[in-house]
């Protein structure tokens, strides 16, 4: 019998490829979009799963008062030694790192690399899996060094690398050989090596650390580590709330004590939660899509299904008066639904791959393969087949099957009016739905536009800026400062700077400064930054008063603040600043403002203009990059030859470059992949609307197919037909509109509150999106009722 | 003369086999006649009527209606040339549910982008005329189905055609109320309409005053 069903089932498909296609690509889009993102939830949600004893995994956060004294994924060294030191029945193991960037070197390659200095208690901690060496004896000699084996890979084009060595420069510019004495296998993602998107493939122990003076872990001002503990069996974080309160109040400084509080966070709730949700709320919200879509596309497939019904109304009848019980007819749609359900399913499951690539775009990393899951994870596609299947096909099969034989033999199509209201109302949210994904795509656009559009105090035109090496001496600066004016002699560089920072929402060090006149209660937290005295130039930020770093006298007391440093410390105009004395709490030395500048966005539009304090880079001796002005021309030629200048100046280091609208790009990257993401939705939604409308509209004829005719016969020309059937679209597309307006009003209302700096939403984005989905739709109404009225007249007549 | 039929034929192909509907038909129609086709069921009697009134099409032949040679016509021409000379009024009166008396008989009106203003004394005139006035706010539903077919026959009327051309108007009907639409249809023949009716019984046909009788799709 369940043969005899399948067969039967089959055949009518087969019978009505038209339907049977519709369905499957929209069932298909469906599944497929909710099978990956099915796929990057559960990847998401085991970042940090796999390692071992994650349930007792911590990383230790800051909590400051002021959010500007410091971000809140480092915190101070010492506390988590203390912690297994004095309370070892709490906490079982600790790791901490510091994270650098320098140059590997191996014979001819030379690049910057991830460089992650850390207590030897790595491997042992989390383990991870060593494919070649000891994991209890990586890190016993100085100058050790366990790469990945996709490192191994890229320097050595093999991983047996144990015994090879790579040099590795520090901040002098000194290179040092390291043995490499463990290959990682490759690491899933996890928030030991990877953070905040930096990828770490170098690990070196901490006795390794005094050749690039850094990792300074017993430091108790210096909040820059990365520290994770592993908490005994049964031991909870809040056990941990006191000893960490007792540790900060015996070693730590009165501004530390009194602002900082730490908390360790779970590590598997960690990479969800961090950055307020964001990742949690990308998956609700990817969730949420998937599910709208997968709705969609069963709606579509119960008002496809029924709208079609009319064609099957005579085998109904027939099986019916023949004997079949409704039951059996019940069986056979389900039968059907399930098989076509599969067709979809099996696709979408093909097309994972290919999907897959398109997906990664969207979401910005990559997805995992098929061949990566789980062995019983086969048995998903089968469960979503004949649950989708039975979803959909369960409310047709039962309209159809109760049918009453002697009016479907008839022909005649009993479709109650609430029947067609309930699926208006379906297509008329589909239609809300589509409208509102559109328009908000049309307005995060807009605001991505206006990242990259929006003055941002400087003239990112023609700016190139390019990572130095490191030499953070006197000498180190000052051939630095030689360089730079090499530079400034090419025809092809207008202006050339050397800086620690470059505006990418990254600086240096935080001031808490306030005026020597005044107390040190009236303190600013601001950012400071050490640049040259080109800098100004360079980036075209005007100078509102006194004047920039002389050349070649380094001041260490003499700053430059911006325009909202002035407001900020109460200074009446940029003039009456300049001279004044500002005090830095913990610091003896008066500072001197002798320049004030205009404000720049130095962070993402996200964040208000903080007050800005910068300092002469002779005297700070700190440098990162170089920013060259280019000349308008031929970009290409002009690059080629500063590589050719730096390669002669600095032969030991990669010259890479990025333009600055790379730059910019880099700060909005969530917002790039949400104009992605917003935009796939887009076409998912409007696919899916497009054939919902398809099969409304159909049923629509059907049932007035009686009605065409006479109207023909009567006079009716074939655009008073299709007006007849779009006026009856109209409506509901009226209504889906008047919801859309202001719900993507407010969701977009909602999303523009996290900048301080935003467009306001016109009423552009709105009328193009009304105009693209009801364009499109009635476009479609209009070509499909353009058919039917194109039939001959008397076959309309006939089908009574 | 109104219409002109030439060695009409008209086949359907069924698995490779032609089956001829129409062969070989024909006969003129002059203005103010009244004919009556008849023949069993299945000797293309309706086929022959949705020809002349341009509702389907036929595969050889030539058909000249008012001196415009039909098969030469494209589409659109041909429904400009029904829409002006020809009536239908049908079996089943083909009334739209959803629309009043009144609705339905505007309807044709409506097509011919006729003003308001004129549209209602046509409408006016019509309901006059078949004594039909106290019903104009009913749906068809609510009518029997002779007050129906009379509905059905004054919307046919409305825009002033040259032919009426009627498909068993009386076959859902009692006899009285079929008297009732045959008077009615010499009534309008006397007036100079010309009218083919396709009929089943010979009582009707009387009404007539020529027959044409089919058999297999041939005139006999």
């Amino acid at each position: 019998m369940l043969k005899n069903y399948l067969k039967i089932a089959w055949r009518s498909l087969r019978k009505r490829p038209l339907y049977a296609c519709i369905n499957i690509l929209g069932l298909f889009a469906g599944i497929a979009f909710v099978l990956l993102i099915g796929a990057y939830v559960w990847q998401e949600y085991h970042v940090n799963r796999s390692l071992k004893n994650a349930d007792n995994q911590y990383i230790l956060t800051s909590k400051w008062t002021d959010q500007n004294m410091g971000p809140d994924f480092v915190s101070l060294g010492p506390p988590a030694a203390i912690l297994k030191e004095t309370y070892p029945h709490l906490v079982a193991n600790y790791y901490r790192w510091d994270g650098i960037r320098s140059v590997v070197v191996k014979e001819n390659t030379k690049l910057r690399e991830g460089i992650q200095i850390g207590d030897p208690s790595l491997l042992d901690q989390f383990g991870f899996e060593l494919l070649q060496g000891d994991a209890s004896t990586v890190f016993n000699e100085p100058f050790s060094l366990v790469i990945t084996e996709e490192k191994a890979i890229k320097y050595f084009g093999k991983v047996q690398v144990v015994g090879e060595t790579v040099a590795i420069e520090n901040f002098s510019g000194a290179l040092q050989d390291f043995k490499i004495t463990g290959v990682l296998a490759d690491l899933n993602e996890n928030s030991i090596s990877y953070i905040n998107d930096a990828y770490n493939g170098f690990f070196i122990a901490k006795n390794s650390s005094q050749f690039f003076d850094r990792a300074d872990f017993d430091n108790w001002e210096l909040p820059i580590f990365l520290s994770y503990v592993e908490l005994q069996p049964s031991v909870t974080p809040k056990d941990l709330e006191q000893p960490l309160r007792n540790i900060l109040n015996d070693h730590a400084s009165e501004g530390t004590r009194n602002n900082l509080t730490i908390v360790p966070v779970k590590l598997t709730d960690y990479y969800l939660n961090k950055n307020s949700g964001l990742v949690k709320r990308m998956l609700y919200t990817l969730g949420f899509i998937g599910l709208f879509i997968i709705g969609m596309a069963i709606i579509n497939f119960i008002n496809i299904a029924v709208s079609f019904s009319s064609d099957r109304m005579r085998e109904i009848g027939i099986r019916k008066v023949l004997g079949g019980k409704k039951k059996q007819l019940v069986f056979q749609f389900l039968a059907e639904s399930i098989i076509l359900v599969s067709i979809a399913t099996f696709l979408a499951v093909g097309a994972y791959p290919f999907l897959g690539g398109l997906f990664e775009q969207v979401i910005g990393k990559e997805i995992i393969p098929l061949s990566a899951f789980p062995g019983y994870f086969i048995a998903i596609p089968f469960f979503i087949a004949l649950t989708i299947g039975l979803v959909a096909g369960v409310y047709p099969a039962f309209i159809l099957s109760a049918l009453q034989p002697i009016q479907s033999l008839k022909g005649k199509l009993q479709i109650s009016s609430k029947t067609i209201f309930v699926r208006k109302l379906l297509v008329g949210f589909q239609f809300t739905l589509a409208l509102v994904v559109l328009i908000a795509a049309f307005l995060i656009t807009k605001q991505i536009d206006f990242f990259f559009e929006k003055d941002l105090g400087y003239q990112k035109e023609y700016l190139v800026s390019a990572a130095t090496p490191r030499d953070w001496t006197e000498d180190g600066v000052k051939k630095m400062i030689t360089i730079r004016n090499e530079f400034e002699t090419l025809p092809e560089v207008s202006n050339a700077s050397l800086s620690y920072e470059i505006p990418n929402g990254n600086n240096g060090f935080q001031l808490q400064l306030y005026r020597s006149d005044a107390s040190s209660e009236s303190k600013v937290v601001s950012q400071g930054m050490m640049i040259d005295e080109n800098y100004l130039d360079t980036y075209q930020i005007p100078l509102l008063a006194g004047a920039v770093f002389e050349k070649g006298v380094p001041n260490a007391d003499a700053v430059l603040i911006n325009e909202q440093a002035v407001k900020s410390l109460g200074f009446e105009s940029p003039e009456m600043a300049i001279g004044k004395q500002l005090k830095n709490v913990n610091q003896e030395e008066p500072l001197t403002v002798v320049g004030v500048i205009g404000n720049i966005h130095f962070e993402s539009l996200h964040t208000p203009i903080k007050p800005q304090v910068y300092v002469d880079v002779k005297a700070a001796l700190y440098y990162r990059y170089f920013t060259f002005k280019l000349r308008p021309g031929n970009m290409q030629g002009q690059l080629a030859m500063i590589k050719s200048k730096w390669q002669e100046l600095m032969p030991n280091a990669p010259f890479k470059f990025d333009f600055f609208d790379e730059t910019l790009a880099t700060l909005y990257t969530n917002e790039l992949q949400l104009r992605k993401a917003s935009y796939s939705a887009s076409v998912l939604a409007f696919i899916i609307v497009l054939l919902g409308v398809f099969g409304l509209v159909s049923l629509s004829i059907q049932k007035r197919i009686k009605e065409i005719g006479v109207r023909k016969v009567l006079g009716a020309s074939k655009r008073n037909i299709s007006q007849l059937f779009v006026k009856e679209f109209a409506v509901v597309m009226v209504f889906a509109i008047v919801f859309a307006i202001p719900l993507s009003y407010y969701i977009i209302t909602l999303w523009l509150q996290n900048y301080v700096y935003k467009i306001t939403i016109g009423f552009s984005a709105f009328f193009w999106g009304i105009l693209i989905v009801a364009g499109t739709s009635l476009m479609l109404i209009f070509i499909q009722t353009l058919k039917a009225s194109n039939n001959k007249v008397i076959d309309n007549l006939k089908t009574e | 003369m109104l219409l002109q039929l030439n060695n009409i034929f008209k086949w359907v192909k069924t698995g490779g086999q032609q089956t001829f509907l129409l062969k070989d038909i024909n006969f003129n129609v002059e203005e103010g006649e009244f004919i009556s086709i008849m023949g069993p069921s299945g000797s293309g009697k309706t086929t022959l009527l949705n020809v002349i009134g341009m509702l389907d099409g036929f595969n050889e032949g030539e058909y000249n209606f008012m001196d415009e040679s039909v098969h030469d016509l494209k589409e659109k021409h041909r429904a400009d040339l029904y829409k002006r000379y020809i009536g239908f009024v049908f079996q089943s009166y083909h009334l739209l549910d959803e629309l009043t008396v009144q609705e339905n008989l505007e309807m044709p009106l409506l097509y011919k982008k006729l003003k308001g203003s004129e549209r209602k004394a046509m409408v006016a005139d019509m309901l006059d005329r078949f004594n039909i006035v106290g019903k104009k706010d009913l749906f068809p539903t609510q009518l029997s189905g002779g007050q129906q077919q009379l509905v059905g026959i004054a919307r046919a009327l409305i825009s002033n055609p040259k032919l009426i051309l009627a498909d068993e108007p009386t076959g859902n009907l009692n006899s009285s109320q079929g008297e009732e639409i045959m008077g009615i249809f010499k009534e309008l023949n006397e007036e100079g309409v010309t009218i083919i009716q396709v009929t089943h019984s010979e009582k009707n046909a009387e009404y007539g005053t020529r027959t044409i009788n089919l058999l297999d799709g041939r005139m006999v």
